[in-house]
């Protein structure tokens, strides 16, 4: 009984300080005249599309993983060749298949030197970068050695066995060996002496935009296509759409490569050949949108104002299947970068000197038993940009599909 | 039938549209397959014109083109002289099959107990690495694959030689190069719609009868989720055993594949055509009887 008359003493104590506590605050702080206006507004900020898919899309972290690799990969083809004292054709034959990291050898007072994969040997400085190469005076062919003249003492390059080693002509001792990073061709070069590094740039550079170029005319046809089809319905719908499933039948591969032949290697032609054969996705995913879009009232209330046909395709149905559309280029531009690639490994892609990742494939397989980071380097890059584009298109779908929305 | 029939129409029609484009690809580039650097004289090429058929009016070199692929004659190499295209196709498709049909089991006994088990284990590190793996098969063009997998294991470890197919270690290396890609996908579709199966309120029903997890899966659950990788299966299994130029070419495997290459490089027009040409009748080919398979295993689906 005591604990209840308890308990609401201290209820009556809370609102007592309450009330006071509100008429505290009037006092400090003006009441604004309520309006019907004032309550009808919504005063959180409204997100717009963009940015809800965005909210959505920076909560996985291989999407914005795949985002931060894809940025660094365009800063790197784009800002890169600035700050590389090479340019991608330079070539030095004096300094050819020169590894990442070098074997160096030392006789304790001469300079450091490394052998190259043509027989000659080139001094390396104590940081790493390299020097010159050494004259070669003579041929020990029964020793199988060449004789280098170091300032005016004799180096023996023992070719017997492989790896080569160095070794004094003399008392054939052979010298202290350890391994260094190359400071002057932090990825070595290729066999031609070009500067791994600065074609990667390039490569790189030449893959994304072929791959972004093709994928824009990709979007062109294929928005005009399947718009097109989708929207006049009927008829033009069946035949448009006979006419696609056929080509989807086409093993598209082949005729990229037989574009290829008949306009030459080239940049032009690798772009156009992309260009007009992938169209067909992205024409299915259109129509698909505009079809199921074009009955709905906003539609209806736009031919109701009299807008053309025109107006509703490309003004209104386009911009609402934007997402779908987004997707489906995220998921296109990995399959033309590979495409490029391929087309470079089969060694109908770009021409030499220019570089793409796939010929820089092509070129090392050459000497991949010897000198496999050539292969390694440009393969890795492509890996990296396709799981960049895979992640982001993942994301991409997973933002934008309103199922999944919280 | 009558879907069959419709079918068999589309196809055919596809194909026709293949070979005509082909065929005008072909003959739009500029200067005959003869024209090269060397002046050849003006008798020599009406000869030679004459000698192809070069000099007919197109629509009928269209015709007997077309004429001469229905009797399996794909014309004769412009770059070997007195060799015929289907001699190469004769030649060259046996190994691809072969080396495609090993691939085509490896890739289905592989990829099916791979999805079962990232779908019945979901979330757990099976489920990972299978996907992770997966992942890695889908992104990785397969010409850096096979060289990865050349400079380990026939350079560095020496297990298995790096061209040719001598013995059956030859087989190992081509057959994981060429099934990468198809297996990562299939496994990732098995997974997926085995997933979407057991969530389903019969296989509710079927636990609720007391089945065992063994029972539930492979009796009820597997029939259902195999249907979506039949539709899958057709290009896949065609893209296999035709052969991919990239393992071809890298495993120095003389399958159709190489003699494609070759004539893209040599610019051997007619090999080209009737190779594509080739490739494309059975591509679909293979979607036709994957589709009426598809029919025929799925009950509720019907010929329409």
């Amino acid at each position: 009984m005591s604990d209840r008359r308890m308990e609401e003493q201290k209820v009556g104590e809370i609102q007592r300080e309450l009330k006071q506590r509100e008429s505290w605050e009037r006092d400090m702080w003006d009441l604004l005249p309520s309006t019907d206006e004032a309550r009808e507004k919504i005063w959180g900020r409204s997100r717009t599309f963009a940015g809800d898919v965005w909210f959505r899309f920076r909560r996985k972290p291989t999407a914005i993983f795949g985002l931060v690799l894809i940025l660094a990969m365009v800063l790197f083809a784009f800002l890169g060749p600035f700050f590389t004292p090479y340019r991608y054709s330079e070539q030095n034959l004096d300094l050819v298949n020169i590894p990442p990291r070098m074997r160096v050898f030392s006789s304790g007072d001469s300079p450091l030197l490394t052998i190259t994969e043509s027989l000659r040997i080139v001094t390396v400085n104590q940081d790493g970068t390299l020097g010159r190469q050494l004259r070669a005076v003579r041929e020990e062919e029964k020793m199988k050695m060449i004789i280098f003249d170091l300032d005016g003492t004799e180096v023996g390059l023992f070719y017997g066995v492989r790896p080569y080693l160095c070794a004094d002509p003399e008392t054939h001792v052979i010298y202290d060996q350890k391994t260094v990073w190359n400071r002057s061709f932090l990825f070595g070069t290729d066999s031609l002496g070009r500067d791994v590094l600065t074609r990667l740039m390039y490569g790189t550079r030449v893959s994304l935009m072929v791959a972004f170029i093709a994928v824009t005319v990709n979007l062109v046809i294929g928005i005009l296509y399947g718009g097109i089809s989708g929207y006049a319905g009927g008829m033009v719908d069946a035949v448009m759409m006979r006419i696609v499933d056929i080509i989807s039948t086409i093993p598209l591969t082949l005729y990229v490569i037989l574009i290829m032949v008949l306009m030459g290697s080239g940049l032009a032609s690798i772009i156009t050949a992309l260009g007009t054969t992938y169209w067909v996705e992205m024409a299915r995913v259109v129509r698909g949108q505009v079809l199921s879009l074009k009955s709905q009232d906003f539609v209806l209330a736009a031919r109701t104002i009299g807008s053309s046909g025109k107006t509703i395709l490309l003004e209104h149905l386009i911009p609402n299947a934007m997402g779908s559309i987004l997707v489906t280029v995220t998921m296109l531009i990995p399959s033309a970068i590979f495409m490029e690639a391929f087309l470079g490994y089969l060694g109908i892609g770009l021409q030499s000197p220019l570089a793409s990742l796939g010929t820089m494939c092509n070129d090392a397989t050459e000497n991949l038993r010897t000198c496999p980071y050539q292969l390694f380097i440009p393969a890795l890059m492509i890996v990296l940009i396709m799981f960049g584009f895979n992640f982001i298109g993942d994301g991409l779908r997973d933002a934008l599909d309103p199922k999944l929305k919280k | 039938m009558a879907y069959i029939a419709k079918r068999i129409g589309m196809m055919l029609l596809a194909l026709f549209i293949i070979i005509l484009l082909t065929f005008v690809i072909e003959h739009s580039i500029p200067g005959g397959p003869f024209t090269s650097d060397r002046k050849v004289s003006k008798e020599v090429e009406e000869a030679l014109e004459e000698k192809y058929h070069l000099n007919d009016p197109l629509p009928k070199q269209f015709l007997d083109y077309l004429t001469g692929i229905l009797h399996g004659d794909f014309g004769p190499s412009y770059k070997y002289t007195g060799r015929e295209v289907s001699e190469f196709i004769g030649e060259g498709f046996p190994l691809s099959a072969k080396l495609g049909g090993i691939t085509v089991l490896f890739v289905l006994l592989a990829s099916i107990p791979m999805g079962i088990l990232a779908a019945v284990k979901n979330g757990k590190w099976q489920d990972m690495l299978v996907m992770t793996l997966a992942t890695f098969g889908v992104t990785i063009p397969s010409f850096v694959i096979a060289s990865i997998l050349i400079y380990v294991f026939s350079f560095r470890l020496g297990v298995f030689p790096s061209f040719g197919l001598d013995s059956w270690k030859g087989y190992i290396l081509p057959v994981i190069t060429l099934g990468g890609y198809s297996l990562s996908y299939l496994a990732r579709q098995m997974r997926s719609s085995l997933l979407e199966v057991m969530g389903m309120d019969y296989i509710r029903t079927a636990r609720a009868k007391g089945l065992t997890e063994v029972q539930v899966i492979f009796r009820h659950a597997l029939r259902n989720a195999l249907i979506p990788l039949v539709t899958v299966l057709g290009p896949t299994i065609a893209n296999l055993l035709t052969g991919s130029f990239v393992v071809e070419q890298i495993f120095a495997l003389p399958g159709l594949g190489v003699y494609f290459v070759n004539s893209v490089s040599q610019r051997d027009y007619t090999t080209i055509m009737g190779v594509t040409i080739f490739y494309a009748a059975f591509l679909l080919a293979m979607v036709f009887l994957v589709d009426v398979f598809y029919v025929l295993i799925d009950p509720r689906i019907k010929f329409d």
